[in-house]
């Protein structure tokens, strides 16, 4: 499987569509961390950062899963079978996500904070970018090809999933992936306190979506 | 493997594309699919290949190594021949050997850029990457469309061999180059069913030829003839 992932990875990065979600990422991280972040705001900038780069994690994943030809994905198949096909993609997505979240949990310590988040809040911040990197990916998951072949109801179906993400979020923890409630646990210096609800929710909701993809797969392939 | 009784349509409410179709097909078989365009050659091929599921009956025994050459190879992806080769090989966890590559006359191909082949060139690397690996089951979709006539004869001497080995080869053939494989089976694709279809007995008296050649090539040239079903004495 770890071939097909590499072949999966270095067939994205050689289309340059990976210049995309990469462009994302810096303009979010340039308006985030423009005007400095003061000691002790660490922990919000990162809750805001998760939350919003989810929907740039989400675009990276769809146009790393889009990015092969239909007809390469059908002769994936016969070579490793169905399962390892469908789990090697999303792997792929998940290292591309992942890396783009280290780099926006790194760059603020070298651009953006005025001091050095402890050990506390940068795991905490880390952590937010692993839950984002789940429900980005399962969005984008859920917006390629194989689910909806036309690129402008993908695209519409993307913005606006992470738009009722947000909405449905403002609502309740369980509504949806929780971005609002963890952006506001952050705020408030709640996100200790909060911290279970808000992973097992993101976590189910990453679960729920990451079936839902699987089972389409089944059927159509 | 078995197909038996498989019926199969993209969506409910579709015409059925195969109604209770049944193939039964040895080790060793080579079929040669035919049948008018539109009528689910293709279709058929992707439910022997696990590409799609029947809607009703069952496929069995299918071999675990499944070699699969699409109608239309897919070049548009940013790697070379060779680059896009060793990746494949390497999901297949297999070596693509380089003989393979230089009798299907793609040796000059292997730096090109896989969007720049002709449509023929690109071809061969479809045919190259599903022939990598020795599969039990070769699915070839219109494997000779847009082959030059080198490459068409040695693609018949492989499917010969593959099938020799024990590898079941199944191949829509517009062209009939496959008759030239000894053995090959015709099936017919049409109104939902599969049928076996006659074999076709052409009206051409025989011939003989002499052919003065190095003593060194004969036995490659007479074991070339031989699998395209020529006497050779």
């Amino acid at each position: 499987m770890i071939p097909l992932v590499s072949f999966r990875l270095s067939g994205y990065v050689r289309s340059h569509r990976i210049f995309q979600p990469v462009l994302g990422l810096l303009a979010v991280l340039s308006i985030l961390y423009a005007t400095g972040v003061p000691a002790g705001g660490e922990l919000p900038s990162y809750s805001d950062s998760a939350g919003i780069l989810m929907l740039v994690f989400a675009w990276a994943a769809r146009g790393l899963l889009d990015t092969e030809p239909d007809e390469q994905r059908l002769i994936a198949i016969t070579a490793v079978g169905r399962r390892r096909e469908l789990v090697a993609g999303l792997l792929a997505a998940l290292l591309l996500t992942a890396a783009l979240a280290l780099v926006a949990v790194l760059f603020p310590l070298f651009a953006g904070f005025a001091e050095t988040p402890g050990a506390a809040d940068l795991g905490y911040g880390a952590g937010l970018h692993v839950l984002a990197v789940l429900a980005g990916t399962t969005l984008g998951a859920l917006t390629s090809r194989p689910v909806l072949a036309s690129p402008a109801a993908s695209a519409a179906v993307l913005v606006g999933g992470y738009l009722a993400i947000l909405l449905l979020s403002s609502a309740s923890p369980w509504a949806s992936v929780p971005v609002l409630d963890w952006m506001n646990a952050a705020h408030h210096h709640e996100l200790p306190d909060r911290l279970v609800v808000i992973v097992a929710s993101a976590l189910a909701w990453s679960a729920a979506g990451l079936a839902g993809y699987a089972a389409v797969r089944q059927v159509r392939g | 493997m078995r197909a038996t009784n498989v019926s199969f349509r993209y969506r409910r409410g579709d015409p059925w594309v195969l109604s209770g179709a049944s193939l039964d097909l040895a080790r060793g078989a080579v079929a040669e699919i035919t049948g008018p365009n539109g009528t689910g050659k293709s279709t058929l091929l992707r439910l022997l290949a696990g590409l799609l599921r029947p809607v009703k009956g069952r496929i069995e025994e299918r071999p675990a190594v499944i070699g699969y050459a699409p109608e239309r190879f897919p070049s548009a992806q940013p790697f070379t021949v060779a680059a896009y080769l060793r990746h494949m090989a390497a999901v297949r966890r297999v070596v693509v050997p380089e003989e393979l590559t230089a009798r299907l006359g793609m040796d000059h191909l292997l730096g090109q850029m896989l969007p720049d082949l002709s449509k023929g060139s690109a071809h061969k690397v479809g045919l190259a990457q599903a022939l990598a690996g020795e599969p039990g089951l070769l699915i070839l979709d219109e494997p000779f469309a847009g082959l030059d006539a080198t490459a068409r004869a040695e693609l018949s001497v492989i499917v010969a061999e593959i099938a020799a080995r024990g590898g079941i080869v199944v191949a829509s053939d517009h062209q009939g180059d496959l008759r030239a494989v000894p053995g090959v089976t015709r099936y017919e694709v049409r109104d939902g069913k599969i049928t076996e279809a006659a074999p076709v007995f052409e009206d051409d008296p025989l011939t003989t030829l002499t052919i003065k050649l190095p003593r060194s090539k004969a036995d490659v040239l007479a074991a070339r003839l031989r699998a395209e079903g020529h006497e050779v004495s």
